[in-house]
Parts: C-alpha cells; structure tokens; sequence
C-alpha cells in the first residue's frame, strides 16, 4: 500500500496523493527544480550543497556532514514528522534517501525504488524490479540506494543487475548483468558514480564468490573495468598479527602445507564489498573496504593472508589500477571483517602534521585511522565495544570471543565533524561462540564454514560512539538497549541523528552526547539518515522498516521531519 | 506400502514417458506436474510422511532443489530418478509452476507456548529468519517453513545435522549448532505457523 501523509493538510490531498503515479503528477514534481542535470560538478562539490543530499553518503568524502544548521541545538526540541511514506514492500529498511532539486529517491527491499516530491512525500514514481527466480543473498533482501548522475538514478538489484533508470519516470533506460546470481553474488549496496563511471562491488562472501569492484560507464552501461577483491595471488606476507598486533593465532605451517596441496584460494576466496567507495577526484582514487574470506569460519581451505579480504584498498578511478591496501585482519576466520564505508577527512598524521586521511570503523570496534598517501595506519582508536579472548581460534563446539560477528561497526556508515575532529560510529555488543567445520565449496549455497551463534543468556546492548580521530581517543559514549545497526548523519547544526530497532529516532548533541530529541518511529530505524532543504526549509529524512539481520520490528515507512 | 510403491513407480514411469514426449506432442506443464500429486498431494496437501508442500513454495528453492537432485547432490533414490531426465527449463517451468499455486492449510496445531519459547529463542541464537525472513516466508531460492509438513521438517532438519543432506552444508552447520531439542521445537513451531 502506498500512502503519502502530507502535514498539515486537508483529507483531499491525501486522497489525491495516493492516486497512482501519472505523467502529470511526474510533471509538476519538476516546479522544484530540474531533474535532467546531476552535473559532475554537482557531485564533486556535494559536501558545501546545503539543499541537495546527492549520494548515499553525502558526498564523495563520505563524510556525512551536512552543512545546513537550521535545525541546530536550539530548536530540535521542535523537529515534527512533516510528511510519512509508506512503500508497497514491509521488510527489512537500509535506504539512504538522496535528494535532488525536491525529488527524493530511496529503495526498499527486493530492489524497489520509488521517486517522491521531498516537500509534501507524493509518489511521483515507482520502479518495482522484475526480479529473477534465482537470487542468492546474505543478511536480508536489502537496498541501501541509488545513486544520480544526469538523467538518471541507478540502482544495483538482489539479482545482481544494475539498472539506470529515466530520472523524470522511472522508466528502464538499460539494464545488464553483473555477475551470477546461482553462484552466490547479489547487489545490496548503493552505486556511486564519479567521472562518467558507475562503481558497484558485490556480496556474496557467504557463498565463495569471487569478490570483486566494477566500473560501468553511465551512458550505456558498457563494462570499463574490473578489479578483483581476491588476486590471482592472494598468500600476502603470512602476517601473524592483526592491524593492533595482537596474535592471530595462525598456524603458518599447516596452511603452507595446504597452499602446496591445493594451490591458491582466490577463484572462491570471498571478498565482498557492500558499501561505496569514498572518491577523492583529486588524486583521482577511490578508497573501498573489503569484506570476509569465504568460507567465513573455516580457515582450513584457504592458506594465506586471503588478500585483499578484511582490507581497506584503493584504486585509481580511471583505470581501476592498484594503488595500495591495509589489511586488518589476515587469514580471517571470525567474519570480523571491514564493511562500513570508508571516510577521508584530514587528520594528525604521527608527527602531529595535518595530511589527507581515511577513517574506516571496523567490526573489531576500533576506528581506524589511515594516511591516504599510501593506506598506511596512522593509529586505531580505543575499544568502542567490549574485546574478550581476542583471537581465539574457532571451535567444533564453539568458542566465545568478543566482539561478536555482527561487530563493533556492521555496515552502519559513520557520520563525522570536521569541526570538532570527532566522528561518530553506531555499535553492537552481541556475544557470540564461533564454530567451525569444514565442508567443500558448495557452488553458490551458504559456505559459513561452521556457525556464529548468539548466547541467548547474554546480554546484548549497543552504543553511539563518537572518537576524536585525531587521538583515538573516545570523547564520549551513549548506550542504548539493542545493538546499533543503521549509520549516522551529522549536521552544521551541532547534531548527530541515529536510529535504534526499538524504533526510536534520535538528535544527539554532537558535542556531548546529550539526547535532545526522540521519535518513536513505529518500527526499527535502521537506516542511515539525510538531510536537505527545499524552498528555505531544511528536512531530516530517514527510513523506519526494521532489519532482517537483528530481527528487528519491520515496517515500511520514510518519515521526514522539519521544524514547525 | 506395496500399494504405494506401485502408485509411485507407474508414476514414474508415466513421468518418463511424459518427459521423452516430442515437442509436437508435449504435454502441458500442468499435466506433467499432476504426477507430482501422487506424493505431494492433488491439492498441495503430501500424501505420505516426509514429503514436503510444493504449493506456494518459492520458485528459486524448487528449482534449485530439482537441480541438486538431478545431479545427485541431494539424495533421493525416487526424485534422483524423476529429475534425471529434466533439462534446466524444465526444472524452471515446475518451479514455476508450483510456486504460483497457493500455500495449503495442513491444519497443523501451534506450537504451545513452551515449545514456541524454545523454538524462538533457537531462531534468536542461530538467526534462522535473517535468511528465511519474517514470518518464516522464504523468498526466491530460500525456502518458506512456515506451515511446512512437521514431519518434513523435522526430517530435513536432522539430514542436514548428520550431514545426510549434503546439499547444503551452510545449513548443515547451523543444524549443528542448534541441539536436537531446539529442532524438535522448531518443526512443531513452523508447522503451526
């Protein structure tokens, strides 16, 4: 059911509004601006656009700072729902709605993406993907966005298509095939698009994909280039320790033994890549993480470091040549592996020089602090979660280890402060024992390599952190009652929103901590927030339909909120 | 039982028969599949104990599931023979096919509140909805449990916990980190949904 909720309006509007999408409606949508022109130039300076959102973290940086500050510290206290969507599909929400000239654009599970007038929540547009019989995905049917460029809004599908659709009607303007779905990849993450390029990585760590990163060009969809998250040689340096020195526990011998009896892992190694690449146009690279080996728990069939799995890497834009990485953890057999997107920002460098960084949160629950020059880590922040028997190895009846699984930082992307040098990252403490067995590679099915099992007797609980990136230091911490999962926005404003799957959405002094305004959203909020302004009036927008992987409350809701 | 296993093998035999059928002759999808009843029941209700409903399960499940049979990476010595003969757009077109028919009523009981309990926390430990999803639906090449024949699931759930069931051993390693009563309570508790 479609259901636009216009504030402060009459019965007769939203009787209007939940009429079907029509030419004319599509229309009229276009008095708030021009929907044909996502500039380049628009794109690279999204970060200083205090009315558009333009990609699903803000800005090429990623920074999720958004430069407005008319809803500030002074007035949230009067932050009022202004309109509610509701979308036809009730399941599991991550979407980072991008706004564009008052034309708002989010998705939903199984790939669905709908256009709305971002001032009153009308539906000017709909896209319901066809989806194919065959799809293959971990962590629910998931979408975190599109992204815009020209005239169009691209969008990457559980079926493993990117699709670029007319951004006046919603209509196909191509389609292709990424990769197989019947062999274990799927496409939840928001594309992003930079210098006629739509870049997309893959899922599919689960099922002993081959991960990898793509660049299609915008015009017609045609394959640029390809670089593969597992290398042809994928063995690494044989690293014994973990990006905080800590012993991995590795047993180097025995998995030489193995790389002499079955050679190099790379063609089932995993590698996932599920959030954006940060871009900076400058130095003309990109800045990704990469996600899990496959199987996750079982190390046993894949001697090596299992490069580049569980590593920040970085590629020239142009070409997708390799430029440097960092690997956190080699040779991972916990699925503590990195997955939020990766932030630049200027930060302290060891010698107390400010130069180019990248920030990245990790599921270990550290912040990680990177000089972007060569990916080296400048430092890692203080422990945001509890850290117990680090790295104890996986067991046939389980071993407990802290953090669990699903982290420290899942997914959820940070938001950051320039100004305060702070950047604010949601967590999860949900103890877990790791189980390993060991099975051959399963062509496209669930390859665990044994189980994550959550110990229902313990208590579970999450956190907003924000870390001075600076020091690494924790400048200060809020705990809430479930484990974090979701991403942040920052604002001018002095606020940091975040939402719980308890249903709460929340402005946080950006400074402090302190709550200074809650919403109780009816169903989980676990997606990231934005911002954007239209006619003189800025909005905050987030998504509320719960989340698969923590089972939190669905719903269906994008609620966007002003100040009355 | 010897009553059945002639119904079964002329049904077989029917279904090859069917199957090596030329394109002139070809019989309608839903004729071919009225052979399947004979186990999975004339309206979407089995016949026989540990067969499973066909009816509104998901398409990318059945056809995945006829595949490993086919290619004898799920055993079973009757549908291993039924599937041998089916190309991959025969296979699509039975999935398909049963995936558009509505999900039938077992008129199995709920779970009592005990075993409900044990069952949800079990899901909570091993997150078998953070596949299966809400409400235990499945979608596309994951299988709905909901409603599902006990028998059926009980079974299946123990074949892939002795690893009898091969064909997907990701399942096989959640089956083993849930014990045998959280299984029991999870047939009983998916059965009733």
């Amino acid at each position: 059911m479609r259901l636009a909720l216009l504030a402060g309006t009459c019965s007769l509007a939203l009787a209007l509004a939940a009429q079907p999408a029509s030419s004319q409606e599509i229309k009229n949508a276009t008095k708030f601006g021009n929907m044909a022109t996502v500039s380049q130039d628009m794109l690279s300076r999204a970060a200083g656009d205090s009315s558009n959102f333009l990609t699903s973290n803000g800005d090429y940086a990623q920074q999720r700072y958004y430069p407005n500050r008319q809803i500030n510290t002074t007035n949230v206290s009067k932050l009022r729902p202004a309109w509610i969507f509701q979308t036809e599909v009730k399941e599991s929400l991550e979407t980072s709605p991008i706004v564009v000239n008052g034309v708002m654009y989010v998705t939903t599970s199984f790939s669905h993406v709908y256009a709305l007038n971002a001032r009153t929540g009308e539906e000017l547009w709909h896209y319901a993907h066809k989806m194919g019989p065959i799809t293959t995905y971990c962590c629910g049917p998931n979408n975190r966005g599109v992204a815009v460029s020209g005239d169009k809004v691209f969008v990457a599908t559980l079926d493993s298509k990117l699709v670029a659709l007319d951004a006046k009607t919603g209509a196909t303007a191509w389609s292709i095939q990424i990769a197989d779905p019947e062999l274990g990849y799927s496409e939840t993450m928001a594309p992003v698009v930079a210098k006629g390029k739509v870049l997309i990585g893959t899922n599919g760590g689960e099922y002993g994909i081959r991960g990898f990163i793509k660049a299609f060009d915008v015009a017609d969809g045609k394959l640029l280039w390809t670089f593969d998250t597992a290398p042809d040689n994928s063995v690494g340096v044989w690293a014994t320790t973990d990006a905080t020195g800590r012993d991995l526990h590795r047993d180097i011998a025995a998995e030489k033994a193995q790389l002499a009896k079955s050679g190099d892992p790379y063609k089932t190694l995993g590698g996932g890549v599920w959030q954006p690449p940060a871009i900076d146009l400058a130095a003309n690279k990109i800045y990704f993480v990469v996600g899990n080996p496959s199987p996750d728990l079982d190390g046993s069939l894949r001697p090596g470091d299992n490069l580049y799995t569980d590593s920040l890497v970085s590629l020239d834009l142009d070409t997708g040549k390799y430029s440097c990485h960092f690997q956190y953890i080699a040779h991972d057999v916990w699925d503590l592996d990195a997955v939020s997107p990766p932030v630049l920002v200027n930060v302290k460098n060891a010698g107390g020089n400010m130069v180019p960084g990248i920030l990245h949160a990790g599921k270990t629950g550290h912040v990680y602090v990177h000089d972007r020059k060569d990916c080296s880590l400048i430092r890692f922040s203080e422990a945001m979660v509890p850290q117990e028997n680090m790295w104890v190895l996986p067991t046939k009846d389980g071993a407990r280890m802290l953090p669990g699984a699903n982290g420290g930082v899942e997914w959820s992307p940070m938001a950051v402060s320039p100004t305060l040098g702070l950047t604010y990252a949601l967590n999860l403490h949900q103890p877990m024992t790791y189980h390993v067995q060991t099975s051959q590679y399963p062509s496209g099915k669930l390859w665990l390599g044994g189980a994550f099992k959550v110990i229902p007797s313990e208590e579970q609980w999450g956190n907003l952190t924000a870390v001075d990136y600076n020091t690494g230091a924790i400048r200060w911490q809020v705990k809430t009652p479930q484990p974090m999962i979701g991403g942040a926005l920052a604002t001018a404003g002095g606020l940091v929103f975040a939402g719980e799957g308890n249903g709460l959405f929340k402005a946080y002094d950006s400074e402090s901590g302190s709550v200074l305004w809650s919403f109780q959203a009816g169903a989980g909020v676990n997606a990231p927030p934005s911002s954007y302004s239209i006619e003189g009036k800025q909005y905050i927008v987030v998504g509320a339909g719960g989340n698969t992987q923590l089972d939190y409350k669905r719903g269906n809701s994008i609620i966007a909120f002003t100040v009355d | 039982m010897r009553r059945l296993i002639f119904f079964i093998v002329g049904a077989l035999a029917s279904w090859s028969a069917l199957a090596q059928a030329q394109p002139a002759d070809a019989p309608d999808i839903s004729d071919k599949a009225a052979l399947c009843s004979a186990c999975h029941g004339a309206a979407g209700v089995p016949t026989i104990a540990n067969v499973p409903v066909l009816w509104g399960q998901t398409e990318g499940y059945i056809y995945l599931q006829l595949k490993d049979l086919k290619n004898n990476v799920r055993a079973s010595p009757l549908m291993n023979g039924i599937a041998a003969g089916m190309s991959r757009d025969d296979m699509f077109a039975y999935a398909k096919y049963f995936a558009a028919k509505p999900w039938p009523n077992l008129n199995q009981p709920a779970a009592q509140s005990e075993v409900a309990r044990v069952a949800l926390v079990a899901n909570s430990s091993i997150g078998c909805t953070g596949c299966h999803l809400a409400n235990f639906q499945g979608n596309s090449s994951i299988p709905r449990l909901a409603g599902q024949k006990q028998s059926y699931l009980l079974a299946s759930m123990e074949a892939f916990r002795s690893r009898t069931r091969a064909n997907n051993p990701g399942m096989s390693d959640l089956m083993n980190a849930a014990s045998p009563e959280d299984l029991t309570a999870l047939a009983a508790y998916l059965a009733g949904l």
